[in-house]
């Protein structure tokens, strides 16, 4: 269906020329039905292969470049995937939008939400559930879900134990081993585990009074440095001055002065004010006058570190080093708030009056620490303070993007289990867990569904077995090398039958594998399905039950998790429920 | 993706073919062409190939990000880099052609590797031992003969000694480097001469690395007078490249030479001879210049700005400068800047020379041993911001060379640890710029030999060290395995290691194809026939050091530039560089394996017809 807008006119300049030119207006275009159309549906069924085979720790990358020369990001990160991604098709965009959203506020299970919503607009088309019927299915399932997932006996979901790091680790060390563009070992990716976890520990204060306020890790890359150089060190790392030397009489307490006003002897703040100046005065030497003037009070008061966040005068800098002093200029505004949190001052605004002496801050002691080619100033803590600085390296930019990027993930997804300190299985586990479930759940529940939601029973149980099987084809995506996921009929943890591996290898106990979030061997007794075939429904058995009982080794973030589970539903919900596309395509 | 046709590493592989005839001592020199301009650039280094070349794939570009972040760091081992990352992506192609997944290629190329570094590691000979094996040789006329015999003298049965712990025990690698790292100076003065060093890395380049030896020791020099520091600092060495002379001309010099313009070069000639007093600036020298990140005042925004002219301000500058620079008894000005000409023609009418554009390492290094602070603006200067006792030299005068007439002065500050110079000269002014590459090549690998304490054996020993040592692992590891649990990942790993030990062989053979003695087909036939001769052996010390001393004897054949000259020379290679290029290569081939596929934003030409629209 086209309706036509009131055509409007509208003026296109031609900035060769002066002469202007009519061009009419063309237009909007509205479409009836966007999911009906075959070419939606196609761009919906590329953008989930293209993110589905990005997802997990065996996944493909992708280069993303703008073909003309700009510089190439290979990745399998969604924020960097999404955010590259431009489509002519609205529905796109919202399914893009509501990802990036999700990924900015919990930091990881951005390509799960993704796919899984995907996979729910795909399946309820496939299996023919009228759009509204499948709505309100998929509500209440999605309750079922999240009500599963908050109950005590929940069997995919385990306690974080914070008397000891062990889950903690794990959890970190999932996040970090799912990106494979950063090409770590076991023992790096180990070691960054371990890293992650302990930056997060020194970022959480001790014995703050109420509200905790949890400090900030500062991240150093340093390129070219085998990956176990990392480190993590309390305080904060800046790049140290060409001009500094050494050290030499700076011991013990440091008193420091932050300045966030811009040193350079302009007057940048000054906006677009007027200034009105006398004839024969020279403003330049007027401000370096007060300049220096600023840098007299300082020498005055003790101060042995002077850092600004943007540019210094050379004059002022000479001048504050001749008197001793350490001068560091342009830090940025990033590592303003951290740099307030570790010395106490705060910064100077302006350069207009004395430095009040309620400004000044202090750091224990300062170091020259050097990572590669890099040589850095360490400042140490005063007190207790939550700053702390992590160097990671790596041999090559792409790859330390990379792990720049996880790290950052890593930290999100640790503070998140302060407010609820839970993880879910990885590897797959808790989507085919969740899937047996619902699939178990809806069965009983069906006559009581279609009362409730007004649809036929036939329905309700089509939509409820789409909602299964896109569980179980995200489980599935984690497998990229030709090989097959199943799940075991007793407690419906995921599996992966490498290409080469049958059934009988698997049965016979030979693979000695271990199930996807490593809680589970696999024994001679167990019954196996493959994903997606028709296999009877049954509850999941409490993991209590199952010997031998490992520690499972993958974890995955509860709030994370279970929010994407929330995007995506609602997310496929919203796509469903569009009747109407009007596209302005002028 | 197509599975088994990775376009990715088909592209690694083809853009590594075009540097195939780079690799080794001998190259060709090459023109690259660009036809919409016309212009064109003599090239002969594999990164100023790539370089020029300016690939616009993605995948050409993260071989061009690669290999520009290697040279940063080394300055040399840029087409081992591409060459082996070329054929370990037609390793990875031919895995996928059997159908190994990709997960199982990474993990046995990973361990691949690994083996190769060990390798590296225990068969690399330390500087030490090099120091005795040249007292040995230094007598007898014809090295291959004595190997077999037994070492007479105690220095060179100590030696032979350290060449089976090196060679033989594995753990024993740490233990010699630890006694490396904590030397006496008794230990620094069995480090063999850096000429002798020198001629083993050369690879080609005598001349450039007769220069690099030579900037080297005449730092070493007064290195080891002051800290007893055996290492060569290449940032303390500059470059000056000279049009118009011949290249037999080319030389070190103790000192930053510089060329200077007629008017200039007077006043050089007034100041020569003569400890100087010297400022150093780091910005422009003129009234205009700010220092970065000063916005100033938009004249529109001031009113009852000063009416009188720019002009006289600029004149008043001047004078202030100029006074300043009299009383401070300036007679040098050096500047990382530039200098309007107003002030150039005033200073030298004062007879104070002015030098533009130093770099700012140069700078440094004058003002740590002058003494002198380096300033933002000249109306800075101060006293204590003065150096002394630079002195100035007319070096030569090139006015018959070229066409403006030029001078070239050489500021030193009597051998305190300043800067030293490698002039480069040539005829031919396209080669220049591949002369100058070339010594910095040599200087950075005479920089990590000393720094690594050790060296490899060249020529292709190392190469095939590694070659045996992935296929022993490749056959030992796939017979004993597959009985125990069948698993693939054992089966695959042999034929993986096997291609990575192919694509090794690949290397020397094309090493050999360039140096002009054999057809492809003689240099693989040649490589494989040596391999198969000690391949039947077990590891021990005595043999593979008859691999490397007879992959030695065979320097003819790798650097045959005149193949009738006895060798003489034994060929090492450097140990981190080649550790690295290979890590870096591998790194490469593994983010292009597991790519499959691009994102092209924004609107770029569409130039493919393959491409999917979303």
């Amino acid at each position: 269906m086209q309706a036509s807008v009131p055509t409007a006119t509208r003026i296109k300049m031609n900035s060769s020329q002066t002469t202007s030119r009519l061009v009419k207006k063309s237009p909007s275009v509205c479409t009836d039905l966007p999911l009906s159309s075959s070419d939606v549906r196609d761009k919906l069924r590329l953008m989930k292969e293209l993110l589905g085979s990005c997802y997990g720790p065996t996944a493909r990358l992708k280069q993303v470049h703008n073909n003309i020369g700009g510089s190439v990001v290979t990745t399998s990160t969604s924020s960097v995937l999404l955010q590259a991604i431009t489509s002519s098709r609205p529905v796109i965009g919202l399914i893009k939008s509501s990802v990036l959203n999700h990924v900015s506020r919990f930091g990881d299970c951005g390509l799960f939400a993704a796919v899984l919503c995907l996979s729910l607009v795909e399946e309820a088309a496939r299996r023919g559930v009228g759009n509204s019927a499948a709505i309100r299915a998929y509500d209440r399932l999605l309750a079922l879900c999240t009500g599963y997932l908050q109950r005590e006996d929940c069997g995919c979901r385990v306690e974080l134990d914070f008397c000891s790091s062990r889950s903690l680790i794990a959890l970190a060390r999932t996040v970090v081993s799912s990106k494979p563009t950063c090409v770590l070992a076991e023992p790096e990716s180990a070691h960054i585990g371990r890293l992650a976890v302990r930056a997060f520990l020194l970022t959480v204060p001790c014995d703050a009074p109420d509200p905790v306020r949890l400090g900030r890790t500062v991240t150093v890359p340093v390129e070219g440095r085998p990956v176990l150089e990392s480190a993590v060190f309390p305080g904060l790392l800046l790049d140290a001055p060409e001009h500094l030397c050494g050290l030499a009489g700076v011991r013990g307490p440091v008193r420091a002065v932050l300045f966030s006003a811009s040193l350079a002897g302009d007057l940048g703040e000054l906006g677009d004010g007027r200034i009105e100046v006398h004839a024969g005065v020279d403003t330049d030497a007027q401000i370096l006058d007060r300049l220096l003037e600023l840098g007299r009070q300082a020498l005055e008061d003790g101060v042995k570190l002077f850092v600004c966040q943007k540019v210094i005068h050379p004059v002022l800098q000479h001048y504050l080093r001749c008197g001793g002093l350490i001068v560091i200029e342009r830090v940025g505004v990033s590592l303003m708030e951290p740099l307030i949190q570790l010395t106490g001052a705060q910064p100077v605004a302006t350069l207009h009056a004395a430095i009040p002496s309620a400004a000044y801050g202090e750091v224990h002691d300062v170091s020259i620490r050097h990572f590669g080619s890099k040589t850095m100033l360490h400042l140490h803590p005063a007190g207790e303070t939550a700053v702390c600085s992590m160097v990671l390296c790596h041999r090559n930019e792409t790859m330390l993007n990379e792990l720049k990027l996880v790290c950052q993930k890593a930290e999100h997804v640790l503070r998140l289990t302060l407010r609820e300190p839970w993880a879910l299985l990885g590897g797959g586990c808790t989507e085919t867990l969740l899937a047996a479930y619902v699939r178990h759940k809806s069965k009983n529940d069906a006559p009581e569904a279609t009362s409730a939601l007004g649809c036929s029973q036939t329905e309700y149980l089509l939509a409820a077995e789409a909602f299964c099987r896109s569980l179980e084809s995200v489980a599935a995506c984690l497998e990229h090398d030709g090989g097959a996921s199943v799940i075991d009929l007793t407690h419906a943890h995921h599996w992966t039958l490498p290409s080469d591996v049958t059934e009988q290898h698997l049965e016979g106990g030979t693979a000695a594998a271990l199930c996807g979030c490593g809680a589970l061997e696999s024994c001679q007794k167990k019954k196996w399905s493959y994903l997606n075939s028709e296999c009877a429904e049954f509850s999941p058995a409490p993991l209590s039950t199952a010997s031998p009982l490992r520690q499972p080794a993958v974890l995955d973030s509860f709030s994370a998790k279970v929010n994407a589970l929330r995007v995506a539903v609602e997310t496929a919900n919203l796509v469903l429920d569009v009747r109407y596309v009007i596209q302005d395509v002028n | 993706m197509n599975g088994r046709q990775h376009v990715g590493l088909q592209k690694v592989s083809a853009l590594a073919g075009t540097l195939r005839s780079s690799v080794g001592p001998v190259k060709n020199y090459k023109f690259i062409l660009d036809e919409a301009s016309g212009e064109s650039v003599l090239v002969c280094s594999c990164f100023r190939i790539i370089e020029n070349l300016e690939p616009r794939c993605a995948v050409g570009q993260l071989v061009h990000e690669t290999v520009r972040a290697h040279h940063k760091g080394y300055r040399t081992g840029s087409g081992c880099l591409l060459f082996i990352a070329g054929a370990w992506s037609r390793a990875a192609l031919a895995c996928l052609q059997r159908g190994i997944s990709v997960k199982h290629i990474i993990a046995a190329m990973s361990e691949g590797i690994d083996i190769c570094r060990n390798v590296c590691t225990k068969s690399s000979v330390s500087l030490k031992d090099l120091a005795g094996m040249g007292k040995r040789t230094a007598a007898p006329p014809r090295l291959g003969l004595q190997r077999s015999e037994k070492p007479i003298t105690g220095a060179s049965r100590e030696s032979a000694k350290v060449h089976e712990k090196c060679l033989n025990a594995r753990g024993q690698r740490k233990v010699r480097l630890s006694r490396h790292f904590c030397e006496t100076d008794d230990d620094v003065s069995q480090l063999p001469d850096v000429a002798v060093i020198a001629e083993s890395l050369s690879h080609g380049c005598e001349s450039a690395m007769k220069l690099a030896a030579e900037a080297a020791q005449m730092l070493l020099k007064t290195n080891k007078r002051r800290t007893g520091d055996p290492s060569f600092d290449v940032s303390k060495v500059t470059t000056c490249a000279l049009p118009g002379l011949p290249e037999e001309c080319a030389c070190v010099v103790d000192g930053c030479v510089v060329l200077l313009s007629d008017e200039r070069a007077a006043v050089a000639h007034v100041l020569k001879h003569q400890p100087l007093k010297v400022a150093l600036v780091t910005g422009d020298l003129s009234q205009t210049y700010r220092h970065l990140g000063f916005k100033g005042l938009p004249a529109a925004r001031v009113r009852e700005r000063l009416d009188s002219s720019a002009c006289s301000e600029a004149d008043e500058w001047m004078e202030k400068v100029l006074k300043l620079l009299l009383d401070l008894e300036v007679k040098l000005i050096l500047t990382t800047g530039l200098a309007s000409q107003k002030v150039i023609q005033h200073c030298c009418q004062n007879n104070v020379l002015v030098v533009e554009q130093v770099s700012s390492s140069v700078l440094g290094i004058i003002a740590g041993s002058t003494g002198a602070v380096p300033v933002g603006y000249a109306t800075q200067l101060t006293e204590p911001c003065v150096g002394s006792g630079v002195t100035l030299e007319i070096w030569r005068d090139l006015s018959g060379c070229e066409r403006t007439p030029l001078t070239a002065v050489n500021i030193s500050t009597g051998g305190t640890g300043g800067p030293v110079t490698a002039v480069i000269t040539s005829h031919i002014r396209g080669k220049l710029q591949v002369l100058e590459d070339q010594f910095w090549a040599c200087a950075h690998r005479l920089h990590h030999a000393l720094k690594d304490g050790a060296l490899l054996p060249g020529a292709g020993a190392t190469e095939a060290l590694c070659v045996r040592q992935l296929q022993k692992q490749a056959e030992c590891r796939g017979v004993e395995d597959k009985g125990k649990t069948g698993s693939a990942a054992e089966l695959y790993r042999g034929v993986v290691l096997q291609l990575m030990a192919e694509g090794l062989i690949e290397y020397a053979a094309a090493v050999m194809v360039n140096a002009g003695r054999f057809s492809a087909a003689e240099a693989r036939n040649f490589v494989s026939e040596n391999l198969r001769d000690f391949h039947s052996d077990e590891i021990d010390a005595g043999k593979c050091l008859q691999v490397v001393l007879e992959s030695g004897r065979e320097d003819g054949v790798f650097s045959a530039v005149k193949p009738d000259e006895a060798p003489t020379v034994k060929i090492y290679d450097n140990l981190s560089v080649k550790q690295e290029a290979w890590t870096r290569a591998l790194d490469l081939v593994f983010l292009v394996l597991q790519t499959d596929a691009e994102i092209i934003t924004g609107t770029g030409p569409e130039t493919e017809s393959n491409l999917m629209h979303l």
